[in-house]
């Protein structure tokens, strides 16, 4: 149910009449702590940037009207409510003046464990706090509060991608988030599909925390496939969404959220895209708000490498795996962290302290002996491979892809 | 007088024996058969009668009373008729009664007094003259050859109501047909050979474990990878039924009619199309009707295209698989048929067909979620082998084949006797049907493959049941080998081999 509808002057869903709010100046409401909504998680949030995230869930609809034009978008974003009601209010521009003018706390949802933090709380992300107007006016977030200072006081990197990965993808941006969590970096990403789960999943595995963006209300936005990953991430991490509670997801969330997701990071990793705006979304935001994308390369036959290809010719530097990232991060002065420069996750050995047999199985599966079947084509006998894959998977070097495929966990950089 | 004949009647998988008792008294001439007689057998009356009479013996003008004894087994079908003519004959003395009790009649009457052959149920009623002690079996000589396959039987061929006369008063039967004096036909396997697959080497592998312990698989593998190519030469390789396996099969076949006497040699291959229903699969839509698992007994069942397949029929595939044998409970009858098959099942592994491929698939995580929950987990979970065919390309023509049917089936029968030594004791003839406990008698594994496979169950890779699927895989594996001991490397080859949780692999995460 969205919550939010401009058919009527009252707001119908709660079945309250606003008028109820009576004589008081609806400005007098910006400064002031209301008590009843505080108990909302509402305290670190001031009434008008509440009311601009009401406003949002209002004028969902006629955003996503807008949301074809990348640009217009972020631009109509980064407006004041007043020139943003102006801007898509069409007829109604009047109408939803009133409404605005008389808003009160009341009129947004919330639903439990939700809160709220807004661009004038010290706990706010510096991060976002530094793209300005082009970041949330406010972040209604799920999991403590103090999580997302500490969390987005490290240094943070956006790892985002295609929706539709391939396995070498997956495993790509899941190794990168594994080695990044475990030397103390946040991974920001969203919720949705492909590269950008396979990193959270992937931050997760090394018990690192992660900074997810929902595109939608926090309690109406989480597809249900991931209603799990959701639930280990509100335990662990924190979940950050623009749109308030009951707000569903339309096209400009999209755009909306990897604004956020991009504003968070220092720099943001593209594993794998097409060429195609939608693919590259994340690369173009990170872009316009003047933050650093670096891309990893892929298999030049492959479609979804092309828009990572295109970047990389473009200038993006090049990611072979967590340790360039750490480089790009610290300029080449890596903090003291770990004892190696490898950064190891999974506890399994080297490639380069494996049997010989098992090093040239590893090797094979790189550079594209992927299938049980095509490991052992001529061979008389496929004993011997297929046990070195199963031990090689059993160390954690190998697993599962798509089609029978075996995809190296690890990149050998470095 | 008095006189009484035998024959069988068919009730589903079983037969029942009736005796057919005849009684003649003087009084208004009649004609009367009792005893849950349906309507077939009491048209017999109208064919038992014109039969006598044109066949030149006499039908008596007085009072005739048949009995259908046991009374409470409904008759089926015209099969009485000849046994109801005779102890007609026998009670109006045109025939003596004593031979009648050692022999079965079992066809129809023509009203010329043709005999005539009974589409089904032939060889039951052969094995249960035996098993009930009567030693001659009098039929149509059509049949004949069917009953000649048990061992131990005497089968006397009538072609007419008179030849079954003279054979009851100690004459010759008819000459038997020229093939019913054949033994059980020899395996000459025309069908596809695995020589014709080229390339495929590691699914070639995988398919010839699959038949050396009647492993159940999943082949599963982009369109035109030759998923149905590779099913379709599994008969090729299976080795041939034995005595008993082959009996089963015929009665099965026999059972359901229009089937031409030969003892089954190899073993059946059924491949239902994906429109099928959970009755025509599992049996039960009407009395009699036998279920494509039963089809399959001793054989193999060929699902193509498995996730087309209705989910409630896939799931009714369960039980069966699990006993070796399904019960069929209807409102007016029950039945029990064996049922234990080798199922191979081939399946896209994404709607468009490419998963894997990078360059062509284009189907979003959702599609694949969609897609594979069609495919029952419970069912995949009785899958011991899954095997991902890619296509060879353009290459894959210039390549070799791994092996021919023929080599391939000699390993298969070498590792298939290896089994049926080891498992003698246990009432069952392969690796596949082992239960744990005798997988924990049986198996004999090496200590460092056990420590393999008790690492993979550490780091949550294999469960438990998963340990004993893969450790009946690599036993199948071992037999193949001819090693007396399981390996660390039959349980490497049954690892990569094993079906993993999603089946396809990361996207499903």
């Amino acid at each position: 149910m969205n919550g939010y509808d401009m058919t009527d002057g009252r707001d119908t869903a709660h079945g309250r009449d606003t008028a109820d709010a009576g004589g008081e100046h609806p400005r007098q409401a910006g400064t002031e702590a209301l008590s009843p909504a505080d108990e909302r998680g509402a305290s670190r949030a001031c009434g008008d940037c509440l009311r601009r995230s009401w406003l949002l869930a209002i004028v969902s609809a006629r955003l996503a009207y807008q949301a074809r034009d990348r640009r217009r978008l972020l631009a109509l974003l980064a407006l004041g409510d007043e020139e943003l009601i102006q801007a898509v209010g069409g007829t109604r521009r009047r109408e939803l003046r009133e409404r605005h003018a008389r808003f009160t706390r009341e009129d947004l949802h919330w639903s439990a464990g939700v809160q709220a933090i807004c661009r004038h709380h010290p706990g706010y992300p510096r991060g976002l706090g530094l793209a300005g107007d082009r970041a949330p006016r406010m972040l209604f977030l799920a999991g403590a509060a103090r999580r997302l200072e500490e969390l987005s006081a490290a240094p943070t990197v956006a790892i985002v991608g295609s929706r539709r990965a391939t396995d070498y993808g997956m495993e790509m941006a899941r190794s990168l988030a594994r080695g990044l969590a475990a030397s103390g970096v946040t991974v920001a990403g969203g919720l949705s599909d492909g590269i950008t789960v396979a990193a959270q999943e992937g931050a997760l595995e090394a018990g690192g925390k992660t900074l997810t963006v929902i595109d939608g209300g926090l309690d109406v936005a989480c597809p249900a496939r991931r209603r799990a990953l959701y639930r280990r991430l509100r335990a662990t991490s924190c979940v950050v969404a623009e749109q308030p509670c009951g707000c569903e997801t339309r096209r400009w969330c999209y755009t909306a959220r990897e604004r956020i997701v991009a504003g968070l990071a220092q720099l943001t990793i593209v594993v794998e895209a097409d060429v195609d705006p939608g693919e590259l979304l994340g690369a173009h935001v990170a872009k316009a708000l003047g933050r650093a994308v670096a891309a990893v390369p892929g298999r030049v036959t492959s479609p979804l490498s092309r828009g990572t290809h295109a970047l990389l010719m473009a200038g993006a530097p090049l990611v072979r795996g967590p340790e360039d990232v750490l480089e790009l991060l610290y300029n080449g002065n890596p903090p003291r962290r770990q004892d190696s420069t490898t950064i190891r996750t999974n506890r399994a050995p080297r490639p380069t302290e494996l049997e010989p047999r098992l090093k040239a199985t590893l090797e094979l599966v790189g550079i594209g002996k992927d299938t049980p079947a095509k490991l052992t084509a001529g061979s008389a006998d496929a004993g011997d491979a297929l046990l070195a894959l199963g031990e090689l998977e059993l160390m954690g070097l190998l697993s599962r892809g798509d089609g029978g495929r075996y995809v190296p966990r690890e990149s050998l950089a470095g | 007088m008095l006189a009484r004949a035998h024959t069988f009647t068919i009730e589903d998988y079983q037969t029942r024996h009736v005796s057919v008792e005849v009684d003649i008294r003087p009084g208004l001439p009649a004609f009367t058969i009792v005893g849950l007689a349906d309507a077939a057998v009491r048209e017999a009356r109208q064919r038992v009668q014109a039969a006598i009479i044109n066949s030149g013996y006499e039908f008596p003008a007085r009072r005739i009373t048949a009995n259908l004894a046991p009374g409470d087994v409904p008759k089926i079908g015209p099969g009485l008729d000849l046994a109801l003519a005779c102890a007609v004959l026998a009670a109006s003395q045109q025939l003596p009664s004593e031979p009648l009790e050692s022999h079965v009649l079992f066809g129809e009457l023509a009203l010329d007094g043709t005999v005539k052959a009974c589409q089904q149920g032939t060889l039951a009623v052969a094995q249960a003259t035996l098993n009930a002690g009567l030693h001659t079996l009098v039929l149509a000589p059509e049949r004949a050859r069917e009953a000649c396959l048990i061992e131990g039987l005497e089968v006397a061929a009538v072609e007419r109501l008179s030849s079954a006369v003279r054979v009851l008063g100690g004459g010759p039967p008819d000459e038997l047909p020229e093939q019913a004096r054949r033994g059980p036909d020899t395996p000459n396997p025309t069908g596809p050979d695995l020589s014709e697959v080229r390339g495929q080497h590691h699914a070639v592998r995988a398919l010839i474990v699959a038949a050396a312990g009647a492993h159940n698989n999943l082949l599963s593998g982009s369109p035109g990878a030759g998923k149905t190519m590779l099913a379709q030469r599994l008969p090729s390789i299976l080795p041939p039924l034995s005595r008993t396996e082959a009996i089963e099969v015929t009665r099965i076949r026999s059972m359901t009619g229009g089937w031409e006497g030969d003892l089954a040699s190899s073993p059946p291959f059924r491949a239902p199309h994906h429109s099928i229903t959970t009755a025509g699969l599992i049996g039960g839509a009407r009395r009699g009707w036998v279920g494509e698992i039963v089809l399959a007994h001793n054989g193999v069942l060929f699902l193509d295209e498995l996730s087309e397949f209705a989910r409630p029929t896939l799931e009714a595939l369960r039980q069966p698989m699990e006993d070796g044998r399904v019960a069929i409970v209807r409102a007016r009858h029950s039945a029990v048929y064996p049922s234990r098959f080798m199922l191979v099942a081939a399946t896209n592994p994404c709607p468009c067909g490419y998963a894997g491929n990078w360059e062509r698939c284009r189907c979003s995580e959702t599609e694949l979620a969609r897609y594979r929950r069609r495919l029952s987990g419970p069912l995949l979970d009785r899958i011991d082998l899954t095997v991902k065919l890619e296509s060879e390309g353009a290459l894959g023509l210039g390549a070799t084949p791994l092996t021919s049917s023929e080599k391939a089936r000699e390993r298969v029968m070498l590792a298939r006797e290896l089994q049926a030594v080891r498992l003698k004791d246990e009432g069952v003839t392969v690796n596949a049907h082992m239960d744990v406990r005798m997988l924990q008698r049986h198996a004999s594994i090496e200590p460092q493959a056990e420590d393999l496979l008790r690492r993979n169950q550490e780091r949550g890779l294999l469960s438990a049941r998963g340990q004993h699927r893969v450790l009946r895989v690599a036993r199948t594996i071992a037999d193949l080998n001819g090693s007396e001991k399981v390996r660390a490397r039959d349980v490497g080859s049954a690892l990569a081999l094993r079906s993993v949780g999603e089946y396809a692999g990361a996207r499903a995460a």
